[in-house]
């Protein structure tokens, strides 16, 4: 297990600083400073800006600088744009946010969706299947930014019973989470379902239900283990997904969480901030698959470290 | 399912007509009702695309100043006006906007979906067929791009580079090759030990060509399944960085740029704005899905 965990951290690792290089690489090749503006600044203030952002030194030497700073105080550097703002300040700002109704959406997926994917299985071909076979077809062509303000339009424009946008109690939460969690929700059913479906008709649950066992027993004991194999190889994507969609969240519910902070560096050109959210969204990602890759060797034993 | 395999060669072998693997997946495919159901769909979608045009009385540039500053009022989708699907904000036609929506939503799908199998194909037929470290690093580089999550990358390339949409569809291609890399080296694995590739080899082929000319025609099954299954996949990362406003710019629109216009302005009462961009997103991607899946299912049943 130790070694196992020590081979996907060693594909972690060159993962994050690749990324980093990529990032900044095109941050720095691209057409124009980040002080470039409509207004020409005379040469000598531009050499100056740049000399204080440390953009005159050669490139190897900015990235080795950055990733130092990262890893020695998690310091990534200082706003282009706002003056008197740090990255890890804009950052710490959203993030908390972000984390609450981001972690809120993955567990109501994962829940709801593996019990209505366990439910549709164990009543195959009854109208809870259908039901449940017509839900996940219908959401899969409802992704976040198609969810948003279909919600909003029912929810605050037709009946009034929730906020449309901002981040003052729980009852902000609820149209973010639904937008958030619904394409993956039904993924996850759709998953659990097929992959239900299949353990029930093998041997062991044979055994388990002839040797006497109540039915309850049988699912939660025997068949909900190996069931949940394919799904949570499938958490991996999600979660990526679902850190992407939190970018649309922020600006459709102006939640105020890290995608806001990442749409306005895109549009007013921070390239700091961009990255600095870029890198924290890579670290995330990768941390988490990370997880699954562990959770995945523990659960399935047939996993070899 | 009507007939058994072995019940259709036998039906073969009394009417003294072989089949081809093709045809026999097209057989399937049309049996299939979903599948079905779905190229209908998407048959309307790109014909609504494609001629779309012939039947709007307005182009999707010209302003209607009599609609203007009263849109929630005047604008909504009439036959009398010639807005079958009302206007947008600006009293543009909404009709001639979304043809031209899903012109563009197509087109990222297709050209994104073809790059994407280029690179894949070409990436894992090599990784596959020369095997040995170079296979390994070469899979293990595919393991570590996967990681990155691109949506992020793909954004900060448009924003330093313009958004220009060759860079949105290409970068769309180029950020989602890794998949098909993976399924295109796993299936060359199994043909590379193959005779015919053996006698190619024996008679001095070189490795390009054996690889481009013996081992790509035999995947083109696997390579159509999942191009079908990728296609919708761009258009929905295009919908989403241009529903975030980064990426087909004006003049020219996308589905999930009108989308994202539809849903800044339902506070003002002018629905259809938000309805008709959803509805043509929601059939594409629905008759895309279906019409992948019962690929799947033609092409390679086993794999159920």
């Amino acid at each position: 297990m130790f070694t196992y965990i020590l081979k996907r951290l060693a594909i972690a690792i060159p993962t994050l600083l690749l990324l980093i290089v990529i990032s900044f690489v095109l941050m720095h090749s691209a057409p124009g400073g980040p002080f470039t503006s409509e207004r020409e600044l005379p040469p000598q203030v531009l050499a100056n800006l740049n000399a204080k952002y440390g953009l005159d030194d050669p490139l190897w030497r900015q990235i080795v600088n950055y990733v130092w700073g990262i890893v020695s105080e998690f310091d990534f550097g200082p706003s282009f744009v706002y003056k008197d703002r740090t990255v890890n300040e804009i950052i710490a700002q959203g993030f908390p946010i972000t984390l609450t109704y981001g972690l809120l959406s993955f567990a109501v997926a994962v829940i709801v969706g593996a019990s209505l994917g366990v439910a549709a299985a164990m009543r195959h071909n009854s109208l809870l299947d259908y039901a449940a076979v017509g839900v996940s077809i219908g959401a899969q062509v409802l992704p976040n930014f198609v969810m948003a303000p279909i919600l909003v339009l029912v929810f605050t424009l037709w009946l009034s019973w929730l906020p449309g946008g901002g981040w003052q109690g729980p009852e902000y939460w609820i149209m973010p989470v639904i937008a958030l969690s619904t394409s993956f929700m039904a993924s996850i059913a759709r998953i659990t379902r097929s992959s239900m479906l299949e353990v029930l008709t093998s041997n062991h649950i044979r055994t388990a239900r002839a040797k006497g066992l109540p039915e309850r027993q049988v699912i939660l004991r025997h068949a909900l283990k190996p069931a949940m194999l394919p799904v949570i190889s499938y958490l991996g994507p999600a979660f990526v997904a679902m850190i992407t969609g939190s970018v649309v969240v922020d600006i459709y519910f102006s939640t105020g969480g890290i995608g806001k902070a990442f749409v306005d560096s895109a549009l007013n050109r921070d390239y700091a901030v961009m990255m600095g959210v870029t890198i924290l969204m890579g670290a995330l990602t990768i941390f988490f698959n990370l997880v699954v890759d562990i959770l995945y060797g523990w659960i399935d034993p047939k996993i070899r470290y | 399912m009507a007939m058994t395999p072995e019940q259709a060669v036998e039906a073969n072998a009394l009417v003294g007509k072989g089949r081809s693997p093709w045809s026999d997946a097209r057989r399937r495919f049309f049996r299939n009702k979903a599948a079905l159901v779905g190229l209908a769909i998407l048959g309307f979608v790109v014909v609504f695309a494609l001629f779309g045009n012939f039947f709007a009385q307005w182009s999707n540039e010209e302003l209607d100043y009599n609609v203007m500053g009263q849109v929630a009022e005047l604008g909504g989708p009439s036959f009398a006006s010639g807005h079958y699907f009302g206007t947008d904000d600006l009293g543009r036609d909404l009709f001639a906007r979304t043809v031209q929506g899903t012109q563009i939503s197509l087109a990222v799908g297709l050209v994104g979906a073809l790059i994407a199998c280029i690179i894949g194909t070409l990436y894992g037929a090599i990784a596959g067929y020369v095997g040995g470290r170079t296979d390994n690093i070469m899979m293990r580089l595919v393991d570590i791009f996967m990681a990155v999550p691109y949506m992020f990358v793909l954004i900060l390339l448009l924003v330093m580079y313009g958004r220009s949409i060759t860079i949105l569809f290409a970068g769309i291609g180029v950020i989602s090759w890794m998949e098909m890399a993976r399924i295109v080296r796993g299936q060359t694995l199994t043909i590379k030990g193959r005779e015919f590739v053996e006698a190619a080899r024996a008679t001095g082929v070189s490795a390009p060509v054996i690889i481009l000319r013996h081992i790509v025609p035999n995947l083109l099954g696997v390579i159509a399944v999942y191009a079908t299954l990728l296609v919708p996949l761009m258009i929905l990362t295009e919908s989403f960085i241009s529903f975030l406003g980064l990426g087909v710019q004006e003049p020219l629109t996308s589905l999930g740029a009108l989308i994202s216009e539809g849903a800044g302005t339902i506070a003002y009462g002018t629905t259809w704005q938000l309805g008709f961009p959803l509805l043509f997103f929601c059939l594409t991607l629905f008759g895309l899905f279906f019409v992948g899946d019962g690929l799947r299912d033609a092409l390679d049943p086993k794999d159920r």
